[in-house]
């Protein structure tokens, strides 16, 4: 039997209004041993492992009792509980970048838990410091560790909070949701260098993820909550076997692979797009003169009326300002785009023109809180869109024909009169496809449309959209990062990177028998049965320049910036 | 939806729930009620006149006569409270009224226009702010000689960059916002993002700065009245009253400077809790 | 500091020229916006003789183009001729250099009490939840509605009737004395800043101690005393130096209130005494003065910011 680094036993979390957010929360993990909390949104995972890091808001009150190596936390004196947090685990955040200091360096902020706990002297601290960065797999430690976080990209950073938590050497790792924030591929070298400790160091780990397949690939066991409370352990290699609960087979189902739609009979393009450029002016990382950051280069392809066609890529890739071009929202350096024939390249400089594109093509955004208007309810949002173009329509006419739309996309009548605030996540972006489709579009642009949703409501999503594709003939273009999404709804992908395309055809071919590599990368990357994430170079060390697209002003009379 | 249903539909349920929860800001607005009162119908209810000399004794206490006593030349002095009221709060209006009103539309064209527009108005805003508003008061005193008209333009100008900036800043979120390219790719007209999306998203925090800004004037203008560069007698607003009975202070009859000074600190007071109590609304109606 | 921060430390420095020369165009063309004759309205408040007419007319160019009356003006404010007063009658700078110290002084003090208390209450108000913050909210409230002037008023009764502890009139003579005399004018003064400043420290304290990077460092187990010094204060501070500039511009504008209260015949009451006796060249002169105090001040502070973040030093971020 194994020693035992972390036993949470009846941990309850209540909030300041005495309702139970977490309750008789029981779990082990054991020595070298990596344990999987899955579950989705509100599930309480985060609280708990919050409260085994002494980091529940004020407000919320822990009960019950938590043993890290043996010692109970809540026994202890604060200043005790906090040395044995501080030596003997560590933890690692969702994103990295808010979790370092932006004034201080990554040397400042590797030494100073060596130095204030460890007690080491400076000079012995730093070569320590090079050294866990390398262990991390970061080349050129030295010169990281003179660096600020705001020099680096989210996957190093990444590598930088994990090399830090190994300062006090800590027998168990928190890791809380540590890869939702990066593509997939630099969740595979995160994932990577998790698995590299574990072997050499005997790390134990506690994973939490609203992804059954990451945990599935990388857990030993998976506790599966909901609602506060475990609902199932169940063995990470017979998991999809062993599950018992629906709520489990729920979330199953959700990331099994899906059938391959047909592809569409060969017609003229309702979309075409050709050597598509667009540039921005940064100011390099290295010195104070602008230069030019290509975000989408040469890219051309064809959408079928009411095909669904996938553009995938990771962050960098230029598919998401390839979408704003196509929509209006940015304005191309040089180009064509082509929509029924027509020219599109120029930005609409009026009411007018935009108003005979929105009923060819129409949007929805990732996040659909910023997307509707937090003060209107979802029948005034529908009202306007339908109103704008049928603007004699009377008043029950139009309400008519919001609760067709409403229907549509399978919402109740009753939440017609809800503002965004008090709808779900789900509820709200099927309120902003029914206002993309108010207008009776011909092309649905899904600019990550369902990455911010629990993974059950993607999938209600996604079956949506592909049931909509099917009775109105509207066609789908679908911007995402997320492959196995892209499989379930489209027949044709293009797979962007560094803003080229690196291939595109039929979604069979091109997942199933990839050509170019960094599509087997892609592929390779997505946690599956099975899977040994490999540590490779890193696609990218550096920041991003922050041309942040969605800040952009968008209502530039001139169409010209 | 309009200004008009917000303002219905909001108002009425957050002063039922602020009359449970927040005596504080029921408190505030009481006591503004009363101060309008008294300044709207003091005239009507005050017994004597204003500017009549030798009223009363020189500098008397408060008695059943006068309650708020008399000053140093005998006058009532709760017939000068009264009388300097109307003086003392339209002015500060006429700050926050112009100040808000061209400050916010600075700060829209400068949003919505982006571009050189933006560059422009930003620089001119700069420079404005450069110049402290006490500074700018005076400047225009020396101008066009003393009286309150001078400073309150001046004011209005100098408060503009306070408006414009805050307001600019929540534009230009609101404008970055996925909800107003959908409205544009949805083919929604200008005119309509404009007044029926952006503005009344904005109305809230220009409404908090305008309560807060009310504060700020009361104090500048009462100051420049208390140096004397406000309107010369015998008209009189609590600023030059408070100056006025400064040197009564040392012959033991503090109330000729004391209750006016009271009067500002009270409205000062209960604006800016109930600018505070804006603020939050505000700020969680935008999150 | 890398050569990307200094060029854009440059570019910050060149706009608040900028502002600068903008701000003495408008000071200067308060001559030309005043109604009647621009020669009546720099003579002030008194009727010009014809001496005085050519005596104004050659000081100010005013027979040459309006670009020519600026570069004139501001050539000689910047070659130290501040020209003379015709309502006084002395040269502006015998006015100003001999009031000067004794405002100077009272705006130091105010800043040591600012910062002291302001800073102080801030930081304990986040620190300390509970009733410590209650008290120092409930302070700051009274406080931001606490005018110089009536704490002025409230102060003399006080110490002038009642208590007679501090002097409630004049500068008093010698540096010690000087200063025993400015306590309550600086009190007066500082009150409002106090409150002001205290509610930003306590505002950008606590947005650090509620931050992500500062609960990575707790749960690492740093000390609670070191956090607050390398991670919350630190990163609190640029915000707390921002205000810095147009706090310590406004201060000395502001210092007339208390001047005048307290008979110190200071920078303040030559200002108000020059706008009531319509004496412009002195305004105007003042004036500038303190819009450059406020540009030297800004860009002091945007280099120290710049040394904490350089990141900060973007041309323009908007919050």
């Amino acid at each position: 039997m194994t020693r035992t680094v972390l036993d949470i036993d009846k941990l309850a979390v209540t909030g300041p209004d005495g309702q139970a957010l977490v309750a008789d929360l029981s779990l082990t993990v054991s020595a070298g041993e990596v344990v999987g909390l899955v579950g989705e949104s509100g599930s309480g995972k985060t609280l708990t492992v919050r409260a085994v890091a002494g980091l529940l808001s004020d407000g919320l009150v822990a009960s019950g009792t938590i043993r890290v190596d043996g010692e109970n936390l809540a026994e202890l004196p604060e200043q005790h509980a906090r040395a044995v947090r501080a030596r003997r685990l560590g933890m690692v955040f969702q994103t990295p970048r808010a979790h370092l200091n932006p004034l201080r360096t990554i040397g400042d902020f590797m030494i100073e838990a060596l130095v204030a706990v460890g007690g080491e002297k400076p000079a012995a601290a730093e070569s320590r410091a090079a050294e866990l960065l390398a262990e991390v797999g970061i080349a050129d430690p030295e010169r990281r560790l003179r660096q600020r976080p705001s020099e680096l990209s989210g996957g190093l950073l990444q590598r930088v909070m994990i090399a830090a938590t190994l300062a006090m050497d800590p027998p168990l790792l928190l890791a809380d949701e540590i890869t939702t924030a990066l593509d997939v591929t630099t969740q595979e070298e995160v994932m990577a260098v998790l698995a590299d400790l574990r072997r050499s160091r005997g790390l134990a780990m506690l994973f939490i993820t609203h992804d059954l397949a990451l945990a599935g690939a990388v857990c030993d066991r998976i506790a599966v909550m909901q609602g506060g409370r475990i609902v199932e352990t169940l063995q990470a290699e017979t998991m999809r076997a062993d599950a018992q609960h629906p709520y489990t087979q729920r979330l199953l189902s959700a990331t099994l692979p899906p059938d391959l739609m047909q592809g569409e009979p060969a017609t003229e393009p309702v979309l075409v797009v050709d050597g598509l450029r667009k540039t921005y002016s940064v100011r390099s990382a290295s010195g104070g003169h602008r230069e030019e950051f290509v975000a989408v280069d040469e890219v051309g392809f064809t959408l079928a009326p009411g095909g669904s066609l996938g553009i995938v890529g990771e962050s960098g890739s230029g598919k998401s300002t390839t979408a704003r071009i196509i929509c209006g929202l940015e304005r191309a350096d040089s180009g064509i785009i082509l929509v029924k024939g027509e020219d599109w390249t120029r930005v609409p400089r009026s009411t007018t023109g935009w108003r005979r594109r929105a009923r060819i093509a129409q949007m929805v955004f990732q996040d659909p809180y910023q997307s509707l208007d937090r003060r209107q309810t979802a029948r005034q949002c529908l009202r306007e869109a339908i109103s704008v173009h049928r603007p004699r329509e009377s008043r029950p006419a139009l309400d008519a024909r919001v609760d067709e739309l409403l229907e549509a996309v399978l919402l109740t009548p009753d939440l017609a009169d809800r503002r965004p605030r008090s709808l779900s996540g789900g509820q709200r972006q099927r309120v902003a496809i029914a206002r993309a489709l108010a207008a009776e579009p011909e092309i649905l642009v899904l600019d990550e449309a369902v990455s911010a949703l629990d993974v059950t409501t993607q999938v209600e999503i996604l079956t949506l959209l592909d049931r909509i594709r099917r009775e109105t003939g509207v066609a789908l273009l679908m911007i995402s990062h997320d492959l196995s999404a892209v499989r379930r709804v489209c027949d044709h992908v293009v797979v962007m990177r560094g803003g080229r395309i690196e291939e595109s055809g039929p979604i069979a071919e091109v997942l199933d028998r990839p050509r170019a590599d960094y599509t087997r990368l892609l592929l390779a990357s997505v946690p599956h049965e099975g899977w040994v994430p490999q540590r490779r170079i890193p696609t990218r060390t550096a920041a991003l320049p922050t041309i942040a697209t969605s800040n952009l002003p968008i209502l530039d009379p001139q169409g010209e910036r | 939806m309009s200004v008009g249903q917000i303002a219905a539909g909001r108002v009425p349920a957050i002063s039922r729930r602020a009359a449970k929860r927040d005596p504080l800001l029921v408190a505030a607005l009481v006591t503004l009620c009363a101060i309008a009162l008294v300044v709207i119908a003091g005239p009507l209810i005050s017994a004597f006149d204003p500017n009549q000399l030798y009223a009363g004794p020189i500098s008397g206490g408060p008695s059943l006569t006068h309650p708020l006593g008399t000053d140093d030349l005998g006058r009532d002095i709760l017939a000068r409270v009264i009388a300097g009221g109307p003086a003392s709060v339209i002015g500060p209006l006429v700050v926050v009224a112009l100040s808000t009103t061209l400050g916010s539309t600075v700060a829209l064209l400068s949003a919505w226009f982006g571009g050189w527009v933006d560059g422009i108005l930003t620089r001119v805003i700069e420079v404005i702010f450069a110049i402290p508003g006490l500074v700018l008061a005076v400047l225009a005193v020396s101008m066009f000689g003393k009286g309150l008209v001078a400073p309150v333009i001046a004011l209005s100008i100098a408060y503009l960059p306070v408006v414009s900036r805050l307001v600019r800043a929540g534009a230009r979120a609101e404008l970055g916002k996925p909800y107003m390219a959908a409205l544009r790719i949805q083919g929604v007209s200008s005119t309509a993002i404009l007044f029926r999306h952006l503005i009344p998203a904005l109305l809230p925090t220009i409404l908090a700065q305008g309560a807060l800004g009310f504060g700020y004037a009361m104090l500048d203008l009462a100051a420049i009245s208390f140096l004397g560069l406000g309107a010369p007698p015998p008209s009189s607003d609590w600023g030059v009253m408070i100056a006025s009975g400064q040197p009564s202070l040392l012959n033991g009859a503090p109330e000729q400077s004391l209750f006016p000074a009271l009067l500002v600190v009270l409205t000062v007071l209960s604006v800016n809790i109930v600018g505070a109590r804006v603020t939050v609304w505000a700020e969680a109606k935008s999150s | 500091m890398g050569a990307r921060t200094v060029r854009r430390l440059l570019s910050k420095i060149g706009a608040l020229l900028l502002t600068l020369f903008l701000s003495s165009v408008v000071i200067f063309s308060a001559v030309l916006l005043t109604p009647g004759d621009p020669v009546v309205a720099l003579a002030g408040g008194v009727r010009p003789t014809p001496e005085m007419i050519d005596a104004i007319r050659e000081q100010y160019q005013l027979d040459q183009p309006v670009w020519v009356q600026y570069l004139s003006w501001v050539g000689s404010v910047l070659t130290g001729d501040l020209g003379t007063s015709f309502v006084y009658k002395t040269e502006v700078i015998d006015l100003i250099a001999p009031r000067f110290g004794i405002t100077f002084l009272l705006v130091i003090y105010t800043l040591v009490l600012i910062v002291v208390f302001g800073v102080g209450s801030g930081i304990l108000a986040a620190v300390r939840r509970g009733r410590v913050e209650q008290a120092v909210l409930v302070g700051t409230s009274l406080g931001v509605a606490m005018p110089t002037f009536v704490v002025a008023i409230v102060l003399i009764w006080i110490f002038g009737r009642v208590l007679g502890w501090f002097p409630v009139y004049g500068p008093g003579e010698g540096l010690l004395d000087n200063l025993y005399h400015l306590t309550l004018p600086a009190v007066s003064l500082a009150v409002l800043y106090i409150a002001y400043i205290s509610r930003i420290t306590r505002g950008a304290v606590v947005a650090q101690l509620s931050s992500e990077h500062v609960e990575t460092a707790r749960v690492r187990g740093i000390p609670p005393s070191r956090i607050f010094r390398r991670h919350v204060f630190l990163n609190a501070s640029p915000q707390l130096l921002s205000v810095a500039g147009t706090t310590i511009a406004s201060l000395f504008a502001v210092a007339a209130i208390a001047e005048h209260a307290f008979g110190l015949g200071g920078i303040g009451v030559l200002l108000t005494e020059a706008a009531a006796r319509k004496d412009l060249p002195v305004v105007q002169t003042l004036s500038l003065m303190l819009v450059a105090l406020f540009v030297v001040l800004n860009a002091m502070v945007d280099v120290v910011i710049a040394i904490i973040d350089p990141d900060s030093a973007r041309p323009r971020r908007d919050a």
